[in-house]
């Protein structure tokens, strides 16, 4: 149920099993300082396993981003709307192993393609935390432009980086 | 093929994103005190995204108990097996008040033991409580495990419940 999406770099495919210590490291480390973490094992494993029953119960959801040579594990991309959101948002999760090589990007481009091409979807965002400068400075490359916010109980204040429509892409 | 369990009085099958409405609305009342995402429902949301997602990632996850006439949700029992968990467990969990003192949750658990025996060839079984849950505590000595005060605990104030390998 989850389509496998490749890109010129990158495998975008459905979490693992065999991708939870990749998944737990990043849980842990200060990457997800912006999105409420670190976080311990045990709600690591609830959060991959949420990945998965996300396409379930929306139809669509976030990829595993892969290296498409080695299949690593590079970070979590791609569409997401869980309970308590405004609307889908396109989303994304860089762990260590992805540093400097333009994934999220090249993973975001793919991801939005998809929801525009293929899921016929007419807009999306990208929630940021705005002191994350470097979601910011990757929602700007992608063409966003900040058009409002919304508070969430866990992650406080938090941007709407609205994605050029699908006819205005790059 | 994802496996489907014929008991006496129930039918165990996969959950859906259709068992939804009643798996919210178990989590929103006070029964559901003794699980984290009780009363949050963007939590709640999480959590049975991760109930669906733990089939997706294994083949295997905890049934959704059901009576043989009627598909509606009762509870969730059987297979959970995360990655940072010590040893396999079989888990439960009633969501229905109307389903209770009918030994539901009993028949599914045998069931599932024998499945996870049988079936997947596990040798040993564990089931995780809280001291201070009395009615899952009852369950698992009616089912004839036994406290295990040597296993090694997912968290600090977990009780670790041993069950019997039932006999092929």
């Amino acid at each position: 149920m989850i389509p496998i999406l490749h890109t010129e770099r990158l495998t975008m495919r459905a979490p693992r099993w065999d991708d939870f210590e990749a998944y737990a490291a990043f849980c842990a480390s200060p990457r997800t300082v912006h999105l409420g973490g670190p976080f311990p094992r045990c709600d690591a494993f609830h959060k991959l396993a949420a990945v998965l029953g996300h396409w379930h119960l929306r139809g669509f959801g976030r990829w595993m981003v892969a290296d498409a040579k080695t299949d690593e594990p590079l970070g979590i991309v791609g569409l997401y709307y869980p309970e308590g959101w405004p609307e889908p948002e396109l989303a994304w999760s860089l762990f260590d192993a992805a540093e400097g090589r333009g994934v999220a990007f090249e993973a975001a481009i793919a991801a939005r393609d998809y929801a525009y091409d293929t899921l016929g979807w007419t807009t999306l965002f990208s929630a940021i935390e705005p002191k994350n400068t470097r979601s910011v400075a990757l929602a700007r490359r992608l063409g966003c432009t900040q058009s409002g916010s919304f508070y969430h109980e866990i992650y406080g204040d938090l941007h709407q980086w609205r994605h050029p429509a699908p006819e205005a892409r790059p | 093929m994802t496996p489907t369990i014929q008991t006496e009085r129930l039918i165990l099958r996969r959950p859906t994103k259709e068992d939804w409405p009643v798996y919210r609305g178990f989590m929103m009342t006070d029964r559901a005190g003794f699980f984290s995402s009780s009363g949050d429902l963007a939590q709640t949301w999480k959590s049975w995204a991760a109930e669906l997602g733990h089939w997706e990632m294994y083949g295997i996850g905890m049934w959704a108990v059901t009576r043989q006439d009627d598909d509606m949700i009762m509870g969730l029992v059987g297979p959970w097996t995360p990655p940072h968990w010590p040893e396999n467990e079989i888990g439960w969990m009633m969501l229905s008040s109307a389903a209770e003192g009918k030994g539901f949750a009993t028949e599914a658990a045998r069931a599932s033991l024998t499945h996870a025996f049988d079936v997947l060839g596990w040798q040993t079984a564990v089931s995780y409580g809280w001291p201070d849950n009395t009615r899952s505590v009852r369950l698992a000595e009616k089912l004839g495990a036994v406290l295990d005060p040597n296993a090694q605990a997912p968290s600090e104030d977990t009780l670790v419940y041993r069950h019997p390998k039932v006999a092929a």
